[in-house]
């Protein structure tokens, strides 16, 4: 009887013991996600007020961010926006960290490999930032400098140039993220090629009425244009 | 700050000549074709009006590949007695330099500062070397002010044609007025006259990397001087003609260069306009008389053709910089027709002021948002030829002056958006 007691009892025993030694790592995990969280909001307050202070908002109007977001059908202030990504990464390296306090192998291991891919993210995110202002300021240049020399489409260039520099930066953030790198590296070719194709076919079979067009047009008010002005501006 | 550095052979000419009583340069840049006619007329100048003062011919080059070096070393004038002169009696000396630094007028007239401090030289004259209606008589407009009236600089006054000057005429010229409550009515006139105490003062200034080295020089030197309190007069020349720009100019890098200078001035200098209301006439010398002026050709339909590109593509830009209300106002003048087109005077100078806040308020990188003015610049200028199309130079001249007024008239408008 008593060995029957003991096999029904040692399990128990065995649980409550590891429960035992497994409880203090459960709350230290609950200390650092109540902890971690706290923080994060902390740094989310501060973070937008520092962002409201530097005029973020009407920095994101004038580079067309606000824009971008609201196309997203995201309605918060820019500032609002991206203090709630800076909390949202806080909330998930805490729930990380936290996970990381059971030391539980398998959960350690997913842990560091989501330590090892940070700095991809990290790089990724800076290139969707530094390509997304790029592609503001070349796509206005060509626009400004298009519009000043009298070209008809000067709208139609800046946009084509603009979703092309876009295409090259998504594709570069998504092989930063060895997303399907290979998948990646195959539909930017199609895309890039295919619109270049395509505009090439569209000017040359399918558009060649529209294109005559064009040119005619631009070779005719150059013509209208041709007398030269003799003024000196300064 | 960080001086010029001499050539080993205009070194040795420097501790040669010592000290200088004038110093004249020219800053050019292929004018090999011109260049003579401006060095023979300083020549007769200095002969004429200063025999017993040591003077310096100052060329600052750019690197020209038409020999223009080799022309203002061997230019000179054989014979003094067919424009009825006697020979001097200070010999003049020639310095013959390609500059360094950023390639520019700014830069050229940066070495001839240069040289004029190392020569401790009393009065300076820059003209430039496409001149074809400079007489001996500019130099004598030019220097004297300063030699025997103590004054710093002396701008030029030049009988135009009323098309001819339009970034003059339709913003600095009005601007430069409101803002710092002096009429000189050729800011950017590219000849001017300046002490030796003014050139050590603009050397003092560290602005040889930005636009002042290049197109930005004429307005810098004259605001600088104005905002110093440095003491600033004009002189009559007559007509300015000169060659054809250089074609491969482009209008809105000239406009940027231009404005942003000015622009970048009124950063500077904000303490200084800001208490500034009116205006007062600058002292001018000289006679004044009517000349004849070459004929301009104009094509406004292309100009009106480039702000209607303007308003079609620029909505975004425009409507940031203007706000809705006057971008709406200029978005009904854009609906007009080639005869009835006129951009009202109000409109016109709330563009500019809108433009400087902007530029303040860095709303967007300094060369879009000023090569962004371009199509609105150009309507303006078109309106402007329109209205004065059979009007005599002086009507023309009247309609300046009402801008000019506008534009003073609004600058509380300026005052309060300035934060």
């Amino acid at each position: 009887m008593t060995d029957f007691l003991n096999l029904i009892l040692e399990p128990l025993q065995e649980l409550f013991l590891r429960f035992k030694a497994f409880l203090p790592n459960l709350l230290a995990m609950l200390v650092i996600v109540i902890a971690g969280i706290l923080l994060a909001r902390l740094l989310r307050a501060v973070f937008v007020r520092f962002l409201k202070a530097i005029n973020f908002d009407s920095w994101s109007d004038r580079m067309g961010m606000t824009t971008l977001l609201r196309k997203g059908d995201l309605w918060a202030k820019p500032a609002l926006a991206l203090g709630a990504i800076v909390f949202w990464a806080l909330v998930i390296v805490v729930l990380m960290t936290g996970l990381s306090a059971l030391k539980i192998s398998a959960i350690d291991q997913l842990v560091a490999q989501f330590f090892m891919y940070l700095p991809r993210v990290f790089s990724a995110v800076l290139i969707l930032i530094v390509g997304y202002v790029l592609a503001g300021f070349i796509s206005r240049a060509m626009l400004i400098a298009a519009v000043n020399s009298g070209f008809h489409y000067a709208k139609l260039l800046a946009e084509a140039i603009r979703l092309l520099l876009t295409v090259l930066i998504l594709a570069m953030v998504l092989e930063q993220l060895q997303v399907a790198p290979g998948i990646v590296l195959a539909a930017f070719s199609i895309i890039f090629g295919g619109i270049v194709a395509a505009l090439a076919i569209s000017f040359g079979v399918g558009g060649i009425e529209a294109a005559k067009r064009m040119i005619e047009r631009e070779t005719v008010e150059k013509r209208a244009n041709g007398a030269k002005d003799d003024i000196e501006h300064i | 700050m960080k001086t010029v550095t001499f050539r080993k052979e205009v070194q040795e000419q420097l501790d040669l000549i010592k000290t200088a009583d004038i110093v004249v340069g020219i800053p050019s840049f292929n004018n090999a074709r011109t260049i003579g006619h401006v060095v023979r007329a300083v020549q007769a100048g200095l002969a004429k009006y200063f025999p017993d003062r040591k003077s310096v011919l100052v060329n600052s080059d750019g690197g020209s590949t038409d020999k223009t070096l080799d022309v203002v070393k061997e230019t000179s004038i054989e014979d003094y007695s067919s424009i009825l002169l006697h020979h001097r009696v200070e010999p003049l000396f020639r310095i013959a330099t390609p500059y360094s630094g950023l390639p520019g007028k700014g830069s050229a007239f940066r070495t001839i500062f240069e040289v004029a401090e190392a020569l401790d030289a009393k009065a300076c004259v820059v003209v430039d070397s496409d001149l074809r209606s400079i007489t001996p008589e500019w130099i004598e407009l030019l220097v004297k002010p300063v030699l025997e009236d103590g004054f710093d600089y002396v701008a030029p006054l030049y009988h135009r044609h009323k098309y001819d000057g339009t970034i003059t005429n339709s913003i600095v010229y009005p601007l430069t007025r409101a803002l710092y409550g002096k009429r000189v009515r050729q800011p950017i006139g590219g000849d001017f006259g300046f002490s030796g105490k003014l050139a050590k003062f603009y050397l003092t200034k560290d602005v040889w990397q930005t636009d002042v080295a290049r197109f930005g020089i004429d307005i810098w030197m004259t605001t600088t001087a104005i905002a110093n309190q440095f003491r600033v007069t004009q002189s009559f020349l007559g007509a300015k003609i000169h060659d054809a720009k250089d074609p491969s100019a482009d209008l809105s890098s000239m406009l940027y260069q231009v404005v942003g200078a000015t622009f970048e001035l009124m950063e500077t200098y904000a303490d200084v306009w800001k208490p500034v209301r009116g205006s007062e006439p600058v002292p001018a010398f000289g006679f004044e008389y009517t000349v004849g002026l070459e004929q301009v050709n104009v094509n406004t339909g292309r100009m009106l053709n480039l702000f209607r590109e303007g308003l079609k593509n620029l909505r975004e830009i425009w409507t940031d910089v203007l706000g809705l209300g006057d971008f709406r106002e200029v978005e009904r003048i854009g609906l007009l027709g080639a005869k009835e087109f006129r951009f009202p005077l109000g409109l016109w100078t709330r563009v500019i002021y809108d433009y400087a806040i902007a530029f303040h308020e860095k709303k967007l990188p300094a060369e879009h948002l000023i090569k962004s003015l371009t199509p609105l610049y150009l309507g303006k200028t078109a309106s402007f030829i329109l209205e004065v199309e059979q009007m005599g130079q002086q009507e023309a001249e009247a309609e300046i002056e009402k801008l000019c007024l506008e534009f003073e008239k609004n600058k509380e408008y300026l005052i309060t958006c300035w934060k």
